[in-house]
């Protein structure tokens, strides 16, 4: 029995091995698990990037944003990452300061961004507001701003995620910061009875809500567009703040490390075409950064549109983040 | 002059300790080697006294219970006991999301009480959230293993005894006290110390179920400090505290309860003579009810995922299965052979060089193990290996490493007793015959050890199975294993297909337990 | 006297049916091959196998309708005799009081069964700080104080040094006159109880084929080369 086993597992090493053995060029793409994945805009990325660029394109993934720039931070200079895809804003700092990445020389004017870009080692590849999503069938009146849901004592449940472990955990508290300032604090103090608890991470909070154990959950303005597309379902919405919505966006950067340079900053340029911004809608469940010939796909034309557009740089982040912390700690850790 | 080459198990503790100590010390002299330093401020005290509180509630109920299941278990025999045994080597592996939406599917708001009680006409406001549900969660988890465990020991208590205790007509308490307690006495500690370790360890269930960051861990803290502020100096400090916290828990539990002699036997246990006694039935009954009416609804609702067994299996899953295998197999072989070479050492401590402070040192590594956050481990070895190895590799040679060593402590439990009673029983014998090395090993060890090694084997592969720690960071297209495939379905929305998953990592851990099982209580 | 007639038990893979007289005060040994049932006859007498059909008694009580607590039999076997958490002391008092709450003339009655297996001294060490020829007394000490007639004994010296069996076999002898018990006592080397014994029954496949004096028992021609 167990000498099969042994076998197999020998057989699999070595066939991977094997695999690994190709002649063409190979660009590899360190990217999250999701975009990668089964149903991720992954696999139609690399058919459409390699129809043109006679290279090979792999991915290597890590769990989240944290765990990529965790993982260039112990290997250094000697990652194998030749394009990074899927920082965020809130880590670009910490990034940066690397010391890995190369200026991504292209083009980022007229980006359908809420803001304007000027980066010039970072372009971003999708977006999304950060919004609760809620069921219309069991919530028929959600609160129609922040200060609405902090100040309803007998409001809705809400799950959200721990800032210190999550990217929208931590851009809730950057939103409540935006709008609150320096009475965050006091904020969210008021608002802690009716959080029912802070997951780890966006999946643990979207699967209680999903079971029915709050009411609202923090998630993006996109994510009503999965379960209208995927599952035909049209009573999650996400609710609109009158105070405005959090920005979340999604970046890509090429290393300074790359042996593949030209085919790095072509894929650069790839990113911020049809071919990649196109299979980000239903793929990635993020708005693209240049809107497709063919328009948004309905399912994303009707979600909230937020009047105002709330963004902290990410250096105010990095010098502001312990701060911030510390404080909703100790609103909400007694 | 010629000096004498050192015991393997020295070597591998040594190893260990190299290991560990070389990875604390490389996250902690990443930045130019200007060491960061710790300061605890008052809330990470509290969070270490909440940490230690619940940690130390769910042992004692996870203990407690799973005992009393295994006393019940080894009374009764039932239609279906097996596969009931075979359950309860599985809870163990539950990846720990899904364990979290198990407990909230059958306690939550709209969870199966909660509507059963609305059809009823009546409804609670009664939150699981605190306490209650981190409890729940890990006593779901910890139990059963406990349990099996112990029922393993109890099994193991020699046939003569039973059979002196129906000759001299033993009441139940009688047999209990002479037969039963020993046992426990032996087994308890180092289980009690394990589950503790688990349970402050324990961090997504945690910050899930305890709501709010009042109700944290320390390894919160560590995760945080590695993947949000990148300062992996104060992640190696607190992987320290966490370190020391555990040490002195389990020297603490090993000093309490001195691990007595105990007359143990490979053969078949006679009938227990307590299975007839009035009370011990309604006892026993009780606790078999109260167990299933525990443990059955949450592990239902985890199989609830089979409407979506057909929608997961495609070519992803069956690459993923076989890399879970494949990756469980090394780690497990890991796990094995290193417990083999400690356990050596150990016993050679206890019974030739009559030292058993090095004796308890060899018996308490493995368990210590456990209290290395595997991230920060992983952090460090990946840091000392960066030199010599490519980084697209590490990942192969880390993930079996990690897991090996996260399933060291368990698989050390079955292997090591063992190699104790052969060298008990036939040490001397193999002294005069000459014996040593290999054919010492080979006559007098294997015969004893083939079937707990298998054990040991089968549950390392089986926890390894449903390992996600360092898949999180190291994983890849390549190195992509179940339970990785379920966070990346979570991550894109597809609840079910991860509930999916999650019964495959759970079928496959049942398989595997129960040839653990049958390995473990199969005679000689 | 201990009767035992065409007791009857059936497994799978292995059948016995026992016809056996032994007469009160006797020590019986029991030889044969292994695997043909020796232990099985001790382990049915002292009720941990119930037989199909067939009539057991002991002066005349029936055994067969007690549970083994009941029985008027001792039972020491081969090995994991002792307790060992518990010290010489208290594991031989088990067999007059299995909660250990001895009075002063039951604990002297202890005490002197340890010296009469030879053990004075020695009654506060614990099985791990004793021999096996230790340990094996303490076992009769404890089928001694619970004074019950018959006591049966499962190859009780097999893993001891042929020296001390000798002396074991003595000790044996000693408690069967001084103490007025019937002893029957299984063991894979005839030779050496043949001095003592009173009766040899010889047991294969599930039967007792022999019966009788030690010299008649062991002069047949196929007792010498199968009694392994």
């Amino acid at each position: 029995m167990i000498r099969k086993f042994v076998l197999a597992a020998g057989l699999l090493a070595i066939s991977i091995g094997v695999a690994a053995a190709q002649s063409r060029p190979v660009l590899t793409v360190y990217t999250y698990g999701s975009f990668a994945g089964k149903y991720g805009p992954g696999k139609l990325i690399k058919d459409r990037f390699e129809a043109g660029c006679g290279c090979e394109l792999t991915f290597v993934t890590a769990e989240d944003a944290g765990s990529l720039v965790g993982r260039l931070r112990l290997e250094g200079e000697s990652t194998k990452a030749d394009v990074v895809v899927g920082l965020d804003m809130n880590l670009a700092a910490e990034a940066k300061a690397l010391g890995l990445f190369a200026a991504h020389q292209a083009d980022v004017k007229n980006l359908s961004l809420p803001i304007a870009w000027s980066d010039d080692t970072f372009i971003p590849f999708d977006w999304g507001y950060l919004a609760f999503v809620y069921d219309a069938n069991k919530l028929p009146n959600p609160p129609k701003s922040l200060k609405e849901l902090v100040d309803s004592p007998n409001g809705p449940k809400i799950v959200l995620q721990d800032p210190r472990t999550s990217a929208p955990g931590l851009g809730f508290m950057l939103w409540m910061r935006k709008v609150y300032g320096d009475e965050a604090g006091q904020a969210w103090g008021r608002l802690k009875p009716r959080v029912v608890t802070f997951t780890k991470g966006w999946s643990e909070a979207y699967g209680l809500f999903m079971k029915g154990e709050a009411d609202m959950v923090l998630s993006y303005t996109t994510s009503p567009a999965y379960h209208a597309v995927a599952e035909k379902k049209d009573n999650f919405k996400a609710a609109g703040f009158t105070e405005g919505h959090y920005l979340h966006v999604e970046l890509a950067g090429m290393t300074r490390t790359t042996k593949q340079a030209a085919l790095a900053k072509s894929f650069m340029a790839f990113v911020l075409s049809e071919p990649f911004q196109s299979a980000m809608p239903e793929g990635n469940w993020m708005m693209p950064v240049k809107d497709p010939a063919a328009g948004l796909p309905a399912a994303f034309r009707d979600l909230v549109k937020p009047s105002k557009t709330l963004l902290y740089t990410p250096e105010e982040v990095q010098q502001n983040r312990r701060t911030f912390t510390d404080e909703w700690l100790n609103a909400t850790s007694r | 002059m010629r000096l004498p080459l050192p015991h393997p198990g020295s070597i591998v503790a040594f190893a260990i300790l190299a290991l560990v100590g070389g990875s604390f010390i490389a996250l902690v002299t990443i930045d130019g080697g200007k060491p960061t330093l710790l300061s605890i401020g008052p809330y990470l005290f509290r969070v270490l006294v909440f940490s230690l509180t619940q940690a130390t509630l769910s042992t004692l109920l996870s203990i407690g219970f799973g005992t009393a299941l295994a006393l019940a278990l080894a009374r009764r025999r039932f239609p279906g006991r097996d596969a009931v045994l075979a359950a309860l080597g599985t809870t163990m592996v539950i990846p720990g999301i899904v364990a979290v939406l198990a407990v909230i599917s059958v306690y939550g708001r709209s969870g199966w009480i909660a509507s059963g009680l609305s059809v009823l006409g009546w409804s609670s406001d009664a939150s699981i959230f605190g306490y209650p549900g981190i409890l729940i969660a890990h006593v779901f988890l910890n139990s059963p293993f406990v349990a099996r465990i112990v029922l393993d020991g109890l099994s193991v208590v020699p046939a003569e005894q039973w059979r002196l205790a129906s000759s001299l007509g033993f009441t139940p308490g009688q047999s209990f006290r002479h037969l039963d307690w020993p046992v426990l006495r032996a087994e308890l500690p180092g289980l009690a110390s394990l589950v503790f370790l688990l349970c402050f360890k324990s961090f997504a269930i945690v910050l899930a179920l305890g709501g709010g960051p009042g109700r944290a861990t320390l390894e919160v803290a560590i995760y945080e400090a590695l993947k949000i502020d990148f300062d992996f100096g104060r992640a190696a400090w607190l992987a320290l505290v966490q370190i020391a916290v555990c040490l002195s828990v389990t020297l603490a539990l090993n000093r309490a309860f001195t691990r007595p002699p105990a007359a143990l036997t490979t053969r078949l246990p006679a009938a227990r003579t307590d299975r007839s006694h009035r009370a011990l039935k309604r006892v026993d009954v009780g606790v078999l009810i109260i167990a299933s009416v525990f443990i059955g609804p949450l592990l239902l609702s985890v199989l609830s995922g089979i409407a979506f067994i057909g929608a997961v299996l495609d070519r992803d899953v069956a690459v993923a299965f076989a890399t879970s295998l494949a990756i469980a197999t090394a780690a497990a072989a890991v796990a094995c052979l290193l417990a083999l070479a400690l356990g050596a050492a150990a016993r050679r401590a206890r019974l030739r060089s009559r030292s058993p402070a090095v004796a308890a040192f060899y018996d308490i590594l493995p368990n210590l193990l456990l209290a290395v956050p595997p991230f920060a481990l992983t952090a460090g070895l990946f840091l000392m290996m960066r030199r010599f190895v490519e980084p697209a590799q590490a990942g192969f040679l880390l993930l079996p490493l990690i897991n090996g060593l996260a399933a060291l402590p368990f698989a050390y439990r079955s292997i090591a007793p063992r190699q104790f009673i052969a060298e008990e029983r036939y040490g001397r014998l193999s002294q005069t015959l000459g014996l040593s090395g290999w054919s010492r090993f080979s006559i007098m060890d294997w015969p004893m050890l083939r079937r707990p090694f298998a054990a040991a084997f089968a549950l390392s592969m089986a926890l390894s199975f449903g390992d996600f720690g360092i898949v999180a960071l190291f994983g890849g297209a390549e190195l992509r294993t179940l339970p990785y495939l379920l966070y990346e379905r979570l991550g894109a929305y597809r609840l079910d297909e991860a509930s999916a998953i999650g019964l495959l990592i759970l079928a496959m851990a049942f398989c595997l337990a129960h040839l653990s099982g049958r390995m473990s209580h199969a005679a000689d | 006297m201990l009767r035992i007639e065409n007791c009857r038990l059936v497994w799978p893979d292995f059948r016995a049916e026992y016809t056996l007289t032994v007469a009160a005060g006797a020590l019986c040994a029991i030889v044969g091959p292994s695997g043909g049932g020796k232990t099985t006859l001790l382990h049915m007498i002292a009720g941990f196998e119930t037989p199909e059909s067939g009539a057991l008694s002991f002066d005349g009580q029936d055994l067969l309708p007690l549970p083994p607590a009941k029985r008027p039999v001792a039972m020491v076997f081969q090995d994991h005799n002792l307790f060992p958490h518990l010290t010489a002391e208290e594991n031989a008092s088990l067999g007059l009081r299995p909660s250990l709450r001895l009075d002063r003339s039951e604990r002297e009655a202890v005490v002197d069964a340890l010296a009469a297996v030879g053990l004075s001294g020695l009654e506060r060490r614990r099985p791990e700080d004793m021999s096996g020829g230790q340990r094996q007394r303490v076992a009769l000490a404890r089928a001694l104080v619970s004074r019950r007639p018959l006591i049966l004994l499962d190859e009780p010296f097999s893993s001891l040094d042929p020296a001390l069996r000798e002396d074991m076999i003595l000790v044996v002898d000693a408690m069967r006159r001084h103490r007025a018990v019937t002893i029957l006592m299984t063991i894979h080397t005839p030779d050496e109880v043949a001095d003592v014994a009173d009766q040899m029954a010889f047991v294969a496949e599930g039967r007792v084929v022999a019966s009788g004096s030690p010299a008649e028992v062991m002069s047949r021609p196929w007792s010498s080369d199968r009694s392994a």
